[in-house]
């Protein structure tokens, strides 16, 4: 049954293999394991664009299979990282104060600690006290468990409400959009228990690990490229088959999906919690390699990014998404990292920091109007090739002539 | 012969505009129907009704012999229950092929988790391939249904309706764009189809009725006007001034 699941999708198998390579490679040039010729914060950089990779499957699954132009799939990833950062704040946190504690001549008691890590945490926003949305911020697998279940529900809730009422197209994506916006604002404020506009920071250091950060990133980058691996072949799965068929009968004509009996708006439902999930996962590995979370990682404009991301890549195929995202996300990294030498027209001097946004615009603009099918498309011309559909025409019009089967083999 | 489906005292209003008027209607199980009347006589919205696309303002649609309140479900509940429809215009799933078209459609349970975790059977496998040489596209199975010809598509949806296996099969202008002789294999797969279940054609064309040979229901201004065989209802002085006649 696997066997058949691979053999039917062999494009898996060359990602897995992809993917298995790049993660060697890394491995092998880094400071910890390796060589050294990669630095930490590169080796960090790449981990984070295979989280986004993820996230941008996710995109893929619910814009590009099922239709749903979904603007709010960072949000999810957002609270995913924000979940987990609960947790490597807290816990970190704790091994400092009681440290700092022991030295005092009174062994303090466990109030006393847990007052210290509320001063310590929260007197950014000035207050000291724990939030009720705390309280489980001491249990990793608790937290991690609501890296799962706060995104899920909120997707379930949400998606239930929209799809119930129909809500369709562009006023579905507009809805999205306002739910990202609603929820950065509200964690903007101090009040949103989550440390206003500071948000969480120090998320790097695993708490009572004592290897370096030239390690913790490899091990992180393992994590995001296993955690790639396993959604890819997920949302393969999920794809294919007689599921994935009406998935994509959803996206191309819903009603016709619904008088064969199926009912839509749970297929819906299903595939927007599923992706919220999957989204979420990468973002609680994403932020630790990042350092930091804020509200601001969560605006209305960082989902857009997501959908731009699958659209250059290629929607509508899982390899498309992925390629999109690693290659928007490091050239942006590498344009907005002031690398790129400036150009000099004489007149005017193109800055590239600011003027990246304008190349990607424009690159969108173009991939739109001319290569709808994004940088994936460049995989059918190579497919083409070597079995080109000729609708089951013949090679040639005399009678002897090889036949489109045969053409094939 | 039991009612299959009774429509009593339909009326829907679209600001303002009586599109169905006091509609009662019935068919019987194995029983081919044509529907006719003018443009916007409400064959359309009839279909709507039937079919949970469209809440009607008053009257009742009784489904079965547990006589089951239709109004009271949604589409996909409704085509579940047994009613299939096809479209005026050809909508098969044109990305995919011919096999998944058919696939989908056959008869199983519809929910996620079963459609997630389903595995064709050798007998949904026989059963595809059975419809589609009914159909006349057995040789057809792997290709994307976009590129079949107005015809072959028309007959996809057929052949994806009787996947289904309805008790009750609403066709929409089947023989619209066809030529004479894939009209004459659309007739063929209609009175065929009719044998087993009750099949309700929505049609415009007189010979494409008359080649039916069936009880014929004209509708006009949202109720019905004359009812019986076509040579029966042509002969009527209301229906010959309001349709024919023009």
């Amino acid at each position: 049954m696997k066997n058949s699941f691979i053999a039917r999708n062999p494009s898996i198998l060359i990602f897995l293999a992809c993917l298995a390579v790049f993660t060697l490679v890394i491995t092998l040039m880094s400071h910890a394991y390796g060589t050294g010729g990669i630095s930490t914060s590169f080796v960090k950089t790449l981990g984070r664009t295979l989280c986004l990779c993820l996230v941008a499957i996710a995109m893929d699954l619910v814009w590009g299979y099922c239709g749903i132009l979904s603007l709010g799939h960072f949000a999810f990833f957002g609270l995913g990282g924000y979940m987990v950062g609960m947790w490597l704040m807290y816990a970190r946190t704790e091994i400092i104060v009681i440290e700092s504690l022991a030295n005092s001549p009174i062994p303090p008691t466990a109030q006393e600690v847990q007052d210290a890590i509320g001063t310590q945490i929260f007197g950014v926003v000035g207050s000291s006290e724990f939030p009720l949305i705390w309280s489980f911020a001491h249990s990793l697998t608790l937290q991690l468990l609501l890296v799962v279940l706060i995104p899920g529900v909120l997707a379930l809730v949400f998606g239930w409400l929209a799809f119930r009422s129909r809500v369709t197209g562009v006023y579905l994506s507009i809805l999205t959009q306002a739910m990202t916006l609603a929820l950065s604002l509200y964690l903007f404020q101090n009040e949103s228990g989550l440390r206003g506009n500071n948000g969480l920071s120090g998320l790097q250091n695993l708490p009572g690990v004592t290897a370096g950060q030239d390690a913790i990133s490899v091990w992180f980058l393992w994590a995001s490229a296993l955690a790639l691996g396993l959604g890819y072949l997920l949302a393969a799965w999920v794809v294919s088959g007689k599921f994935g068929s009406v998935v994509r009968g959803i996206r191309d004509d819903e009603a016709r999906v619904r008088f064969l009996g199926y009912s839509v708006e749970t297929y819906k439902l299903f595939i927007f919690t599923l992706t919220a999930i999957i989204a979420a996962v990468a973002g609680a590995l994403y932020y630790p390699q990042a350092g930091i979370i804020n509200p601001g990682e969560i605006a209305p404009i960082a989902s857009i990014y997501l959908a731009v991301w699958v659209a250059i890549g290629g929607r509508g195929r899982l390899y498309g998404a992925v390629i999109g995202a690693a290659v928007v996300s490091l050239v942006s990294t590498w344009f907005t990292g002031g690398m790129v030498p400036a150009l000099n027209l004489g007149f005017y001097r193109i800055d590239w920091v600011d003027w990246w946004l304008v190349l990607l615009g424009l690159s969108f603009v173009l991939v739109t109007l001319f290569a709808p099918k994004g940088i994936g498309g460049l995989f059918d011309l190579v497919g083409a090739r070597m079995a080109p559909n000729r609708h089951g025409a013949d090679y040639g019009p005399g009678k002897g002539s090889l036949r489109e089967k045969e053409g094939q083999e | 012969m039991s009612t299959l489906l009774e429509v009593s005292g339909v009326s829907v209003t679209f600001d303002g505009f009586r599109a169905i008027n006091n509609l009662s209607f019935q068919i019987g199980e194995a029983e081919l129907r044509a529907i006719i009347g003018p443009n916007g006589a409400g064959k359309t919205t009839f279909m709507d009704i039937v079919t949970g696309k469209t809440r009607p303002d008053e009257g009742r649609v009784i489904w079965g012999e547990k006589s089951v309140n239709l109004l009271k479900m949604n589409e996909a509940k409704i085509a579940q229950a047994g009613i299939g429809r096809k479209f005026q215009r050809p909508t098969v799933f044109e990305d995919q092929s011919v096999y998944d078209n058919l696939l989908m459609a056959v008869k199983n349970a519809r929910g996620p988790l079963p459609v997630l975790f389903y595995k064709p059977t050798f007998k949904d496998r026989g059963k595809v391939e059975e419809l589609a040489s009914e159909i006349g596209l057995a040789d057809e199975l792997s290709r994307k249904s976009g590129e079949l010809s107005h015809g072959q598509k028309q007959w996809l949806e057929i052949g994806m309706l009787l996947a289904q296996e309805p008790r009750l099969l609403l066709v929409d202008e089947p023989a619209a764009g066809m030529t004479l002789a894939e009209r004459e294999h659309t007739t063929d797969l209609l009175v065929e189809a009719a044998k087993t279940r009750a099949v309700v054609v929505v049609e415009h064309d007189m010979e494409f009725v008359r080649r039916l040979n069936c009880k014929v229901t004209v509708l006009h201004e949202g109720s019905v006007l004359a009812e019986g065989s076509l040579d029966h209802v042509t002969a009527n002085q209301q229906v010959i001034d309001v349709y024919l006649g023009r």
